[in-house]
């Protein structure tokens, strides 16, 4: 395979995109087949699919592919009255850092928004405490790029019975049924509620010339060996490099947009891995490092001009973070699953995805059923019901009798908007580069705390009606672990109230563009990677019609 | 950053962090050295230890026979967990190294207390060592060595445990990395036309 084109860093090229990841993927594909001339610099290795592996020591235990902890530290702390710990493994903020980035090692869930998430403001009124607001944008205004998203990243799906209004059907039909789907049907309609087949951004057929499911099993913070996981490395990506406009530069770690006497960026500075400093030149970026990383790219690169990081004349650079709710439990049945087997998640429920004022708090949301557990991480914990022995003979028995008995009820949820929330630069602590480590400050909304528990009671329910033998929650905690980091440099129109206009411009620096999950206005019903690519295929598209009219 | 550090170590010690194993710190390059080095020591037939003396092997061997016996199926001793063990204390989790050493000194202390004749965990018999286990089963050490149990038991054959694929067969998890539907009973019968599925 070819990496494309080749710029000297010395070349001023039209665009550099920061980030290869959902966004940084398509917004690459989308210039680079526009004519632009595009340099991606991806913080992780180039691999190819053939070099994935099943290795569950490796990918979940050593952060094989998301980046060692001891090389990448990160702090956390619940408020900004502590002090930040360093945390984990596992890290907090997890993402991926190779090409691609984390559209490697998603799941793959692709539910669209729907028409109340960029409105829920007007319709609920304000929360006190809180950046609750409308979206500067409509569903409709975002269909048509949702359905691009559905057929050219390849979303295997069926209609369901509470969609959004949609164009186009499907490109390919929903991925064989699991048997935790078929128990999830069954619990869920005994309750009079609405399963449908999830949509995934995983091919059930053969499409856009990519091969579909193996069913190796290994999707959840794996990478896909036969391309059939739409992540941004398997389709966007190598078209933008067959453009021959399109240089995919991987191993080269961004630490500082430069910008000049006139306030625009004109070079990214960065390492490659060798440590050797360079700058790109560029007539614009567009930032796309994920919500976590580019608030520390923005906040890193402060200047006389940007004394409080750059593009933050808002103060908002880092906060309103969102990471979304997850509660689980698990439900154990009398004949085997071997949920091992395909991939994560086959059915889901969205009855309970509105804001229900019956219920006195805010929040919605979407259930789905999966095994998310791997040989290791089986026996270490998630085999283990609560008070069950975890160790000797019994334990060695449970482990046995239920691997292939077992399945989960997750649940995803809405977190609200707090300015406490977010993601700062650590004082003290360095990561590998001596760059700031990602320190972050989170401690969910009650109401956010009281959407997981309504939930995970829900799941239980399913889980009794649809016949388990034995099934039990996971003790809910708050939130440790963000996958999704939503929010951190929120669109709108006011600049002193958001980051970014609608179509993802910096307010303070004209040729600056920053689009993916930290554009973000409020957090979905936790599948945000189906919006963070529509979003990014509306940002390109007026991005490229902007450079074309001399207006960047 | 030293005081963080220290902190770390606290928090990794006593907490039940999501991996439930945070008590082992890993280290990239040298997780990869460590299956390289497993392959070949597996290749060349190597059953000595390397890092780990006799006597510490024979320990930790009996410590991992109690977290997962073997029964009418093979358990931690037919997986070669200490195997896997003896190169993961040498390569990527080397940093456990000295806390396994010490945990064993501790143990050794207590079973005075337990047993008039045996001086090693090994010469304990079962009620012994069990009873032995179960006062130490809240300590780091105790969770370092059931983490590496655990792992030498499930971990891809490559590291050098779950010899024969012993841990995966147990729970039934057939190691093969492409399957085709129907996957598992209820929706071969959902298939069939039962469950909801079609006719």
């Amino acid at each position: 395979m070819t990496r494309g084109a080749r710029f000297s860093p010395r070349q001023e090229v039209d665009f550099v995109v920061i980030g290869s990841g959902a966004a940084g993927g398509v917004i690459a594909k989308e210039l680079a087949t526009r004519g632009f001339d595009v340099v991606v610099l991806e913080q992780g290795p180039y691999l190819r699919e053939h070099e994935f592996k099943h290795d569950e020591l490796g990918y979940l235990f050593n952060q094989e592919i998301m980046g060692p902890p001891q090389e990448h530290p990160q702090t956390f702390r619940r408020t900004e009255a502590e002090e930040a710990q360093l945390w984990g493994p596992p890290s907090p903020l997890i993402y991926a850092r190779v090409v691609g980035g984390s559209s490697v090692h998603f799941t793959g869930n692709y539910w669209r928004f729907r028409e109340i998430d960029f409105v829920e403001r007007s319709r609920l009124g304000p929360i006190a405490g809180t950046g609750f607001a409308d979206w500067p944008l409509t569903y409709d205004e975002l269909e048509p790029y949702y359905t691009q998203v559905e057929w050219e990243i390849g979303v295997s799906g069926a209609p369901g019975p509470f969609d959004p209004p949609r164009s186009r059907p499907f490109p390919v039909p929903p991925l064989p049924v699991k048997s935790s789907g078929v128990l999830f049907e069954r619990g869920a309609r005994k309750l009079g509620l609405h399963p449908q087949p999830a949509p995934m951004a995983i091919l059930s057929q053969p499409h856009n010339e990519r091969s579909p499911c193996v069913h190796c099993g290994f999707c959840t913070l794996f990478a896909c060996e036969v391309g059939a996981k739409s992540s941004s490395l398997s389709t966007v990506i190598p078209i933008a490099v067959a453009t021959g406009r399109c240089e995919v530069r991987p191993l080269s770690t961004v630490y500082r947009l430069v910008t000049d006497a006139t306030g625009r960026v004109t070079e990214v500075a960065y390492w490659d891995e060798n440590g050797t400093e360079h700058a790109q030149l560029a007539k614009a970026v567009v930032l796309c490092a994920n919500g976590a990383e580019t608030a520390r790219l923005l906040l890193m690169s402060e200047s006389t001009r940007f004394p409080h990081g750059l593009a933050n004349s808002s103060g908002l650079v880092g906060k309103y973070l969102m990471a979304n709710g997850l509660s689980f439990a698990w439900g154990v049945f009398e004949h085997p699953l071997n949920e091992h087997k395909s991939q994560q998640v086959t059915r889901i429920v969205l009855d309970f995805y509105d804001t229900d004022p019956a219920r006195g708090f805010y929040g919605g949301g979407g259930m789905d059923a999966r095994f998310l557990t791997f040989p290791i991480l089986f026996g270490l914990q998630d085999g283990v019901p609560p008070g069950g022995p975890t160790w000797g003979a019994e334990y060695k028995r449970t482990l046995r009798e239920t691997y292939t008995h077992m399945m989960q009820v997750v649940g995803h949820t809405t977190s609200l908007p707090l300015q406490s929330n977010n993601v700062t630069l650590d004082p003290t602590v360095k990561d590998v580069w001596g760059r700031p480590a990602l320190r972050l400050t989170y401690k969910d909304h009650p109401d956010d705390m009281a959407m997981m528990r309504f939930f995970q009671e829900k799941a239980l329910e399913i889980l009794d009606a649809a016949g388990a033998t034995k099934a039990w929650p996971v003790p809910l905690q708050e939130t440790s672990l963000v996958a999704h980091m939503l929010g951190t440099c929120r669109m709108g129109d006011d600049p002193r109230t958001s980051v970014v206009d609608r179509y993802h411009r910096a307010h303070d620096v004209s040729n600056l563009f920053i689009c993916d999950g930290s554009s973000f206005v409020t957090s979905g019903r936790g599948q945000p990677t189906m919006t963070i690519q529509a979003l990014a295929y509306r940002a390109a598209e007026h991005i490229g019609r902007s450079a074309r009219r001399g207006e960047i | 950053m030293s005081d963080k550090t220290a902190t770390r170590r606290e928090f990794l010690g006593s907490s039940g962090a999501l991996m439930g194993s945070a008590w082992v710190a890993f280290h990239l390059p040298a997780i990869r050295a460590a299956a390289a080095h497993a392959r070949n020591a597996l290749a060349r037939g190597v059953t000595s230890f390397e890092v780990l003396t006799a006597e510490e092997a024979a320990e930790l061997d009996a410590i991992a026979m109690q977290i997962l016996p073997t029964d009418d199926t093979p358990g931690a001793h037919e997986a070669g967990v200490v195997h896997f063990m003896d190169r993961a204390l040498g390569t990527f989790a080397y940093q456990l190294l000295s806390g396994i050493r010490e945990g064993l000194e501790d143990l050794h202390g207590r079973i005075a207390t337990h047993s008039a004749v045996a001086r090693r965990f090994h010469d304990l018999d079962d009620d012994e060592q069990k009873t032995l286990l179960r006062e130490i089963e809240k300590t780091p050490f105790f969770g370092g060595v059931r983490f590496l149990t655990v792992a030498g038991m499930f971990a891809d054959p490559s590291y050098g445990g779950n010899r024969d694929r012993v841990g995966w067969t147990l729970i039934g998890f057939d190691g093969h990395f492409a399957h085709q539907p129907p996957f598992g009973y209820y929706d071969r019968a959902y298939a069939a036309g039962r469950e909801g599925g079609p006719p």
